[in-house]
């Protein structure tokens, strides 16, 4: 069994290795883009980012553009995707969109972008917990093989991010999951909705990781957390600082 | 959301602990090594801050419990993930939290991030709104999340 954290040194409650097992299962499945070989590449290719020579240096640099150079890779995804991935990683709070546009003129897609994006930070925050936690990272799945399904949901606005959204208004039945039955949304709900499986790990994990989305709206309620609402919010509010995160 | 759930529960915070760290006294119990323990789990390296870590989080066991240090490590966690979110698709900030923050942002800096670009800037008329509804910030959040929130 994956995620068996029985043998890790502090008592972890039971609802946070079921969703991780979950989300490595979506991840070793094909996507609406990219096929389960791949995906569960860009999931090595996000552990890998962070000893990328190239990463380290565009970091220090005032502009990223500044560096030119290759990057150290792990996988055989192809460069707009290896490129995508480690600056989501290493450097995200200085992407921009005329860096994403650069990426869609040499092949990338929204859809693959925002797939990609999903699986990235979803292991992102698998691994910190691991990492906050003293535990090693869980090894890899086993990708499924299989055809993705170029699903593109209906519904999709531009609401003023780079890419389109699902709109609450015009949400699908096959989507209706997403956001509940509901004539708005927060705009960090709606981002991934491109590709709908995104947005389901994401409300998977924040279930666990910080709040479900029925409490998320209650500025009193803690979800049933040993730690109080505002001492989860300090740590947010830390967090999203240290990352320069305007949002 | 962290003044909304502190005008809640009727502590105060000092704001300035989220953006200065753990120099600032938060006036929550256990904030300090609360954030000791974001900043010392935040990052991109791996091994070389392993040990930092582990002092930051037996901090959060002893003064919390070994509880409250799991909890505060799923947040660490979920929040790595959703500023790359809000990075990596050039969201803007929802207009009224927008209106609502604005003085906040303003006072702690947090305009000149980067990706603050992304959000239009506010007319003058919605940042007066905005200060306007402050003190009812917590039935604010509550009214306009309310939909975000309901189950199916």
């Amino acid at each position: 069994m994956n995620f068996n954290y029985s043998e890790a040194p502090y008592r972890i409650r039971d609802d946070i290795p079921e969703a991780h097992r979950l989300i490595w299962k979506m991840i070793a499945k094909p996507g609406n883009w990219w096929r389960g070989a791949d995906r569960v590449a860009i999931l090595s290719e996000t552990r890998h980012a962070v000893h990328c020579e190239l990463c380290k240096e565009r970091q220090a640099a005032l502009s990223p553009n500044s560096i030119k150079g290759e990057h150290a890779l792990v996988t055989n995804l192809p460069a707009p995707a290896v490129d995508a991935i480690h600056r989501i990683v290493t450097d995200a709070s200085r992407l921009t969109e005329a860096w994403l546009n650069d990426l869609y003129t040499k092949g990338m897609t929204d859809g693959k972008y925002i797939e990609l994006l999903g699986i990235v930070v979803a292991v992102i925050s698998i691994d910190g917990f691991h990492r906050a936690m003293g535990m090693p990272p869980e090894p890899l799945p086993e990708p499924e093989a299989g055809e993705t399904s170029g699903l593109r949901p209906e519904g999709l606005a531009d609401l003023g991010a780079w890419i389109e959204m699902i709109s609450p208004l015009k949400v699908a039945e096959r989507e209706s999951d997403l956001y509940g039955r509901n004539k708005q949304t927060g705009n960090v709900i709606a981002a991934m909705s491109l590709v709908p499986d995104s947005v389901r790990m994401l409300k998977i994990l924040s279930g666990v990781h910080y709040l479900d989305m029925q409490d998320v709206a209650n500025p009193g309620a803690n979800g049933g957390r040993s730690i109080t609402r505002p001492q989860i919010e300090l740590i947010a509010g830390r967090v999203s600082s240290l990352s320069d995160c305007f949002y | 959301m962290l003044r909304a759930s502190t005008q809640v529960s009727g502590e105060s915070v000092n704001l300035n602990g989220i953006v200065e760290g753990n120099e600032v006294q938060t006036g929550l119990r256990g904030g300090e090594a609360l954030i000791r323990f974001a900043e010392a789990s935040v990052g991109n390296s791996v091994d070389d801050k392993a040990d930092g870590i582990r002092v930051a989080r037996e901090a959060v066991k002893d003064e919390l419990g070994e509880n409250s240090m799991v909890d505060a490590a799923g947040v660490i966690a979920n929040f790595q993930r959703m500023v790359r979110i809000a990075d990596g698709t050039g969201i803007p900030l929802d207009t009224p939290v927008a209106m609502m923050t604005s003085s906040i942002r303003e006072d702690l800096g947090i305009n000149e991030y980067g990706s603050a670009c992304n959000t239009p800037a506010l007319s003058l008329p919605q940042r007066l709104l905005g200060r306007l509804l402050q003190p009812a910030l917590p039935l604010v959040v509550k009214l306009l999340t309310r939909n975000m929130s309901k189950p199916n």
